[in-house]
């Protein structure tokens, strides 16, 4: 039993490292509305997973399909921005073709398997409150992904969300590093997705950035990770309290955590 | 290496918008310019035109030599951007140093690490710029002017040899407006970099007699102050100019 709890804790302090580590950047370059896009395509790619595995009798892990579909809509967004959409639009387009993945084969999924639905519908609000070894070895994995690139890249994607025109007359390659930032984003919340569900994933992937952001501008990226950090702790820990799913308690602090970014503005 | 800038019959057009329309001019170094023209007129297209970053659909560009199509990393080295302070995202918590550096830091591949000697050449370029001791601070902590000087400083860095600044007086006040251009024509004269910038507002310049380009998709005129400022080309040049007992209004700031 202990062993168990020490799983799920460890699970969160790995996830919360894991978003603090993307948070920032993702607030620093002012695309919350990306985030959109990427919770309609994970959405859309696990619904597609559960379509081809029913349909075929696979087996091939979800996660795979909302990474691929998610990095597909985010880089398909940001290829319309390059080519001069306005932002809004290239996000209303990708979340728009999305959402369509998503009902056309949730349909497709319940017509040919009775539990399709019930299994995508558990990609939406999260995992259970067991961890397992495998969402352990998941986050584990993409963590040794993504830290070292979002570190060794760092300074190019804060330079990019500074002046991206100045840093592409410099001769930085603005695509490059934006499409890896976009990828980058959409793997860890497609892995995220998996273990605490889309919607929360989408709630905490800014809100640790944010308020680092305003608290202390100085020293934004200990402190993005430190916030994460405790969010996901002091969330599986309410939700083991309130005995609801971690997403759940999740989810409830970073309401939290966002009351009190509001509450700070009207202070200032 | 030459010392001229020869644009010659340049159009660009975005979809099938014509944005620039067969304009041709040519500089020869030393040259202190400045592009005026309403807005929507062509004049941040033709500076990216000329940094490489939009493709003119036909004509031909010669910088020193060099093509901005075919010698896109001599062209990075040899010139200097100012982009528009509109355009710049203060929500990212950055310092100066990390601004200024980044104009070098960008010749080197990643990690793009802030060594000593970036350090001190961040020093130096922000001792010319007179705004030293700043480089630990925020970007967002320093005034419209100081933010412009960092700018300027960024691209100084590289040590180019022609720089263009996108509107660097805007929503600058008239005293800082001097200010810039004080420093401007000090970078003109003391380091021999040559100056193209685009300003809706052409009296802080007008002490240092700027060549001055008047642009509105075509080139409507080239020459000193006096002899472009007249109202026959400036009402053929802007659209709805407003003609007074004492002159003309033409006035349009970014802000």
């Amino acid at each position: 039993m202990l062993e168990i709890i020490a799983l799920i804790y460890l699970l969160a302090l790995l996830s919360g490292i894991l978003v603090g580590s993307i948070s920032l950047p993702l607030v620093m370059s002012r695309n919350i509305m990306f985030s959109l896009t990427l919770l309609h395509s994970i959405l859309g790619g696990a619904i597609l997973g559960v379509f081809i595995n029913t349909m075929y009798n696979l087996n091939i892990p979800i996660p795979l399909f909302a990474t691929f579909t998610a990095i597909f809509f985010s880089i398909l967004a940001a290829e319309l921005v390059e080519k001069g959409f306005p932002e809004d639009t290239a996000t209303a387009f990708s979340v728009a073709a999305a959402t369509t993945i998503t009902i056309v084969f949730s349909f497709y999924a319940s017509s040919i398997s009775s539990t399709a639905l019930a299994e995508a519908w558990s990609y939406v609000m999260g995992a259970s409150s067991l961890a397992t070894l495998e969402d352990l070895t998941k986050i584990i994995v993409v963590l040794i992904i993504t830290i070292p690139i979002v570190h060794l890249f760092w300074r190019e994607f804060k330079y990019i969300a500074f002046d991206p025109e100045g840093a592409e007359a410099l001769g930085l390659n603005v695509r490059f590093y934006r499409y890896l930032f976009y990828s980058i984003v959409a793997f860890v919340s497609a892995v995220l997705s998996s273990t605490v569900g889309v919607l929360v994933a989408h709630v905490i992937l800014a809100a640790p950035g944010a308020f680092a952001l305003k608290i202390y501008k100085k020293k934004p990226v200990i402190l993005s990770y430190i916030i994460s950090t405790l969010l996901m702790l002091t969330g599986y820990i309410l939700a083991r309290i309130l005995n609801i799913p971690p997403s759940g308690g999740v989810g409830l602090t970073s309401t939290i955590l966002i009351l009190s970014m509001v509450i700070l503005r009207e202070h200032d | 290496m030459n010392n001229e800038v020869n644009i010659e019959n340049v159009t660009v057009k975005y979809n099938s918008f014509k944005v620039l329309d067969n304009i041709s001019f040519n500089l020869i170094s030393p040259f202190f310019v400045v592009i005026m023209g309403p807005n929507g007129a062509g004049k941040t297209t033709l500076l990216k035109t000329l940094l490489g970053l939009v493709k003119p659909t036909q004509g031909n560009i010669n910088i020193y030599g060099y093509n901005p199509e075919r010698n896109i990393s001599e062209i990075r080295k040899i010139t200097g951007y100012v982009p528009q302070i509109v355009n710049i995202n203060t929500y990212v918590p950055i310092t100066v140093e990390e601004v200024v550096s980044m104009g070098y830091l960008s010749k080197t591949k990643p990690p793009r690490i802030l060594s000593k000697r970036v350090k001190n050449k961040v020093k130096e370029v922000l001792e010319i710029v007179n705004l030293p001791g700043v480089e630990n601070k925020m970007f967002t902590e320093l005034s419209g002017g100081q933010r412009q000087r960092i700018l300027i400083a960024r691209a100084l860095i590289k040590n180019p040899k022609l720089l263009l600044l996108d509107e660097p007086f805007s929503m600058l006040d008239f005293k800082i407006k001097c200010e810039i251009t004080a420093l401007l024509y000090k970078l003109f004269r003391e380091l021999d970099i040559d100056i193209l910038m685009v300003a809706h507002e052409l009296s802080p310049c007008i002490p240092y007699q700027p060549q001055v380009i008047i642009l509105n998709k075509k080139i409507y005129a080239i020459g000193k102050a006096d002899e472009v400022l007249k109202t026959d080309i400036l009402s053929q040049a802007y659209p709805g100019v407003t003609s007074l007992p004492g002159g003309i209004i033409i006035g349009e700031d970014h802000a």
